[in-house]
């Protein structure tokens, strides 16, 4: 389905500054023609030389005050109703189309209005001719808009066409966006599940493998993917299928890390202090790999066989984006070719080429008890 | 692992349609001495061979091969047998997880999982599927 054309004369404001202008000039000449032509005509207009309705009516109490107060009540109600057209049309000038059309239809009914006010009047105080002078505008308001209204019809149709037609774009829209977001969601499961087949398969092959180190790798190997499958895993249930909070997934990591190195014997309590981070997939992939290598570091290198062994985990956003990630553990410290020689251990170099990519900054400190390992680096410039 | 909740003969069921997931979850459950009656993929045969074979405990996945899922067949599982159920599902599947909460089942794990969690999931989806049955017997 084509998208309907929209006509965008509707949607424009009427030159009401000038043409406009010239028919209320026009008009109002018109009206003062007369009396500047024939001086005696606003004599003549307010004469008064007629019996009042007063005396039509009896003077009968109950039906003149029916006919006051029904006139009266009627002609409130038309000012009441073209004041708020004509509010209506200053406050929406610019979106209301044809808004000469409410002004009409307001000067029509103020126009009956008057009609019903000399009614009123005329109980009393005979203005015969000023009522059919009031009576003679209203006629000529009244069929103008007559005469005006029918050919509007068709642009109105046409308007509430378009109003249904872009009613049926939004929905149409919105419709899409969630099919967008649905097929999005799926992808990030999809690569989800992979990621998890993957571990799957280290895991199976750690278990088929005598060899100690060999299956170390593999468990290695499983929780290098598992991070990344993890990312995946909170786009998947994020809003915006975009961004995740990094403190959250970094609590997920952490506990899961916890579990698969965790032995009976050596229980290790896991502090963290981190602050809510929000960041790309972009960023939020190689900062998890970072830390899983961290974490894991601290259980192999720090916690050996730590009885009371403790991970803190810190997460700060700092001014201007720059974040901190430090992770720290009360265990053995750096073994010593490890700090001189960080190309020896692969963790620690996949830590450094991954700070690297991030544009961050990576140190190793030894702290009173244990290992502070510090990232920083800066999320912005990663923001999708 | 608890040597009461598990003994050499209890015997499991795996319902998952990732078979190299499901082969992971059959190893990581011989180690915690289950013995796996079969890995399936989709509702239908879990649900064939839960009520056939009526095993100690049913790992069950939720997106499955096949018609019905995992909510379905847990569902029509427990009408028929008296077993402890384990969803497997994605935590952060909101849906899924308001869906699952409101079912049949003892205990579920949240995927993708890692170490310890298989068999403190298990522990405890047994033990609450005992003090059920044991609340039953009572009545």
């Amino acid at each position: 389905m084509s998208s309907p054309a929209i006509n965008p004369g509707f949607f424009e404001p009427s030159p009401f500054n000038k043409r406009q202008l010239y028919v209320i000039g026009g008009l109002s000449a018109l009206a003062i023609a007369p009396f500047v032509i024939w001086p005696r005509l606003s004599e003549r207009l307010l004469a008064t030389d007629f019996l009042p309705h007063l005396y039509c009516y009896l003077r009968n109490p109950r039906l003149v005050w029916t006919h006051v107060v029904a006139d009266s009540l009627i002609g409130l109600a038309y000012l009441a109703i073209s004041i708020t057209l004509a509010h209506l049309v200053y406050k929406a000038r610019r979106d209301i189309p044809f808004h000469w059309m409410f002004l009409a239809f307001g000067l029509f009914i103020i126009a009956c209005g008057g009609t019903h006010f000399m009614e009123v009047a005329t109980i009393w105080v005979p203005l015969y001719i000023l009522s059919a002078a009031v009576k003679l505008f209203t006629a000529v308001v009244s069929v103008t808009t007559a005469v005006v209204l029918p050919f509007t019809v068709p642009r109105i149709l046409a308007l509430v066409q378009q109003a249904k037609e872009s009613q049926q774009v939004t929905a149409r829209l919105r419709a899409s966006e969630e099919r967008k977001a649905a097929l999005l969601r799926e992808v990030h499961h999809r690569v989800k599940n992979n990621l998890a087949v993957i571990c799957s398969l280290f895991y199976l092959q750690s278990t088929h493998t005598k060899d100690k180190d060999a299956a170390q790798i593999f468990r290695d190997m499983e929780n290098r993917v598992h991070s990344m499958a993890l990312v995946h895993e909170s786009l998947y249930g994020s809003e915006n299928l975009a961004r995740i909070d990094f403190a959250e997934y970094a609590q997920a990591l952490a506990r899961d890390i916890l579990s698969s190195h965790a032995g009976p014997n050596a229980p290790v309590l896991l502090k963290s202090e981190m602050e809510p981070l929000i960041m790309g997939a972009d960023l939020a992939v190689p900062c998890g790999l970072i830390l899983n290598e961290l974490i894991s570091n601290a259980f192999k290198h720090g916690l050996p066989h730590a009885a009371d062994g403790e991970i803190k985990l810190t997460l700060r956003s700092g001014p201007e984006h720059k974040c901190s990630l430090c992770v720290e553990d009360n265990g053995v410290g750096i073994p010593a070719d490890l700090a001189v020689d960080p190309g020896k251990a692969l963790g620690l170099r996949l830590v450094r080429s991954l700070t690297q990519q991030i544009r961050g900054s990576f140190e190793l400190v030894k702290v009173d008890r244990g290992t502070s390992a510090r990232l920083q680096f800066t999320v912005d410039r990663h923001e999708l | 692992m608890n040597s009461d909740l598990v003994s050499p003969e209890l015997r499991a069921l795996i319902v998952e349609d990732e078979t190299l997931i499901a082969e992971e979850l059959g190893e990581r459950l011989s180690h915690l001495g289950f013995s796996v009656i079969a890995m399936v993929d989709s509702a239908e045969e879990g649900i064939a061979i839960a009520t056939r074979e009526r095993p100690d405990l049913v790992l069950m996945d939720i997106r499955l091969k096949g018609k019905k899922d995992g909510v379905e067949a847990a569902k029509e599982i427990r009408s028929q047998v008296d077993v402890p159920i384990v969803y497997l599902t994605a935590y952060s599947d909101q849906l899924t997880v308001d869906r699952v909460r409101g079912s049949e089942h003892d205990a579920f794990l949240l995927k993708p999982f890692q170490g310890r969690e298989l068999q403190t999931t298990i522990e405890v989806a047994m033990r609450r599927h005992a003090a059920r049955r044991q609340k039953k017997n009572e009545i």
